[in-house]
């Protein structure tokens, strides 16, 4: 194993509870596969391994209260976890949502779902039963590595609204996992705000597995962070399922935003689109990697995805790779990215016509990033994304 | 209204205009006619502030004033209106809301209140008729997948709305058939004014049949090399451009 990683392992290994199996099994696992390095081609862009050994405090340890000013003043069911730990005082649940919480169970294998195998402080669990109003899930994350998972289940033909929002204090890495498991027939809509400090680093694991005739949405926006990586992967694994991601980034700073993102489609009929745009400013990096793949039984399927970026600056850069693995002969799939400047030309329009640079840009702007936020189901948070997208633009 | 002086204007160290020395007053129709390339639309957008060329010589004054470091906005907001030959199109930002936002951004540079919603809607109900333009469209992303004609008739539409001192119509004419000609001519004619200008911009002397000039000029390689009444347009619709390059290349 390559030095920064030992000394980050070794840093993390005193935290470890060695009587549970599940977490020593996967804290083994973690010591094969190790952390991302350089030669890691997932990982390729974004030096996570090095930027947290630099950047994270991992000796950080302190706890801190939930603000309720940071609760959205709408009704549904709202749900505080602070360093991965449910905080049923400071949550309020309507009938019908069940949350419970749980002795970590095994997750999936890759470095960091194995990191947060190990520390996950606890499995949360959320079930819902009938019509239940949105569901928002506030994380604080305060200490120097926190480690949330939550698991999501829907049940046959239930629907379910998910908003996710962060508060992440400056030198901290959390880890989190979130899961969704939907049932025949089931529609969950998960959207997500990232907003951090320039001093945080975000590893975030999304997670959603689909039976058939389900729908699965999720909305990441992401406006800021030191280092911010996310995992997303659908998996399609029955018939007639659709899955949609979309992605808005819009960067200045010296923001890094990663986007991993994977569709397998594993059985017929089944649908993805993935749209994820892109608006980067002064030194912010953007990375985004977009796979779909196609196996052999999943014949007539539809499959699109595309990834568009608009550079602000001579110092701002996107990494972008689409890649579809088709091994079904009788499908439909598409995917496109693109990258460039500002339209010079349709400034100049709108600014003859007495409209200011600065106005002028922002319109321009604002259209391009409105076509990711068309999927929001929760008012509040369309304003929410709006005012955030408004705010970076004027 | 409009003084041009010996203006010369460059792009990517390319010279396009060579001094052009041009006079427009108040209640006036100028056109400006030549062959391609002799820098007519060079002409437009350097009025209109087009930041990617460069002028290198000479002064543009309106109402007196320098315009040349001022930004395209300020321009339009003293009363300075360029019709685009080539509309651009944007997608996701309706006509509707742009020209509100245009409109407002206006009037507050002259201290003027914004105009509410109520007020906004009749207006435009009000010019969309002049230039038959439908409200379907004008609630459509700006110029995305409109015809041809329908491009220009919102540019007439949103002259209209901006209600502009100087109008500079750079080949309105282009790519219209001879119904949607005069539906634009006709708008046109309708916002003249004793207090407002036109400068036509053409290649053909079919526009000026509509809208009728005081004056014709002639632009070729980078100057005005003649000027005279309507009966130039017709003379160089009759005997093309040719004459005018041998009575050029004659007295250099």
């Amino acid at each position: 194993m390559i030095k920064e990683q030992s000394i980050l392992l070794d840093k993390l290994e005193s935290g470890l509870d060695t009587s549970s199996t599940v977490r020593m099994d996967a804290w083994k696992m973690l010591q094969e596969v190790g952390l991302p390095s350089k030669k890691s081609e997932s990982y390729k862009y974004t030096q996570i391994t090095s930027i947290l050994e630099k950047k994270a405090n991992f000796d950080l340890g302190e706890q801190k209260a939930f603000d309720k000013r940071d609760l959205y003043k709408t009704s549904g069911s709202h749900l505080v976890i602070i360093n991965g730990v449910f905080s049923k005082s400071d949550s309020a649940i309507e009938n019908g949502v069940l949350v419970d919480t749980q002795e970590v169970t095994e997750g999936k294998h890759d470095p960091f779902s194995l990191l947060n195998t190990a520390f996950s402080p606890e499995e949360i669990t959320i079930k819902t039963e009938g019509k239940v109003s949105p569901i928002f899930l506030y994380q604080v994350n305060s200490v120097g590595f926190s480690n949330p998972r939550i698991k999501v289940s829907a049940s046959k033909s239930q629907e379910i609204s998910i908003v996710e929002k962060s508060i992440n204090e400056p030198n901290t890495f959390a880890n989190s996992s979130i899961s969704f498991d939907l049932d025949e027939n089931s529609k969950i809509n998960y959207s997500k705000i990232q907003a951090y400090g320039q001093e945080s680093s975000v590893h975030e694991t999304i997670f959603a597995k689909q039976l058939r005739d389900s729908r699965f949405y999720s909305n990441v926006f992401t406006f800021s962070g030191g280092l911010v990586r996310n995992n997303i992967t659908i998996s399609l694994e029955d018939e007639n399922c659709e899955g949609y991601m979309n992605g808005l980034y819009i960067l200045d700073g010296k923001s890094h935003v990663d986007n991993n993102t994977s569709v397998d489609h594993l059985k017929p009929n089944s649908y993805s689109n993935e749209l994820y745009k892109g608006i980067l400013d002064e030194k912010s990096t953007g990375v985004f990697n977009g796979k779909i793949y196609v196996r052999p039984d999943a014949q007539k399927t539809n499959a699109f995805q595309t990834n568009n970026n608009i550079l602000l600056s001579d110092d701002a850069s996107i990494h972008t790779k689409p890649q579809l693995e088709i091994w079904a002969d009788d499908v439909k799939c598409s995917h496109g990215c693109t990258s460039g400047q500002l339209d010079e030309d349709a400034i100049f329009y709108l600014r003859s016509r007495g409209i200011s640079e600065k106005n002028a840009k922002a319109m321009i702007l604002n259209a391009y990033a409105a076509e990711a936020t068309s999927h929001i189901p929760v008012p509040e948070l369309k304003e929410e994304v709006e005012q955030l997208i408004s705010n970076k633009l004027i | 209204m409009l003084q041009i002086k010996n203006l010369h204007a460059s792009i990517e160290d390319k010279q396009i205009l060579k001094g052009i020395n041009l006079e427009v007053k108040a209640g006036e129709v100028h056109a400006i006619m030549g062959p391609n390339g002799s820098g007519k639309s060079t002409l437009a957008s350097v009025l209109a502030g087009k930041e990617s060329y460069e002028v290198t010589e000479g002064e543009v004054l309106f109402e007196e004033k320098d315009i040349l470091d001022l930004s395209p906005e300020d321009r339009a907001r003293l009363g300075i209106f360029l019709a685009f030959q080539y509309p651009i199109e944007i997608p996701g930002v309706t006509t509707t809301n742009f020209l509100k936002t245009a409109l407002n951004q206006v009037r507050e540079s002259r201290g003027e209140k914004a105009l509410d919603a109520v007020n906004f809607l009749k207006m435009m109900k009000e010019k969309m008729k002049l230039v038959e333009i439908d409200q379907s469209l004008l609630s459509r992303s700006l110029n995305e997948g409109f015809s041809g004609g329908e491009k220009k008739r919102n540019e007439i539409f949103q002259m209209a709305m901006l209600e502009p001192k100087l109008s500079i119509l750079d080949e309105t004419d282009s790519g219209l058939d001879i119904d949607a000609l005069k539906i634009v001519a006709n708008g046109v004619n309708t916002l003249k004014s004793s207090s407002t200008a036109t400068i036509v911009v053409t290649h053909y002397q079919r526009l000026l049949d509509y809208i009728v000039p005081d004056f014709v000029h002639v632009l070729y390689n980078g100057r005005i090399v003649k000027s005279g009444d309507k009966s130039l347009a017709f003379e160089l619709e009759e005997k093309g451009y040719d004459w005018i390059k041998a009575d050029v290349a004659e007295t250099v």
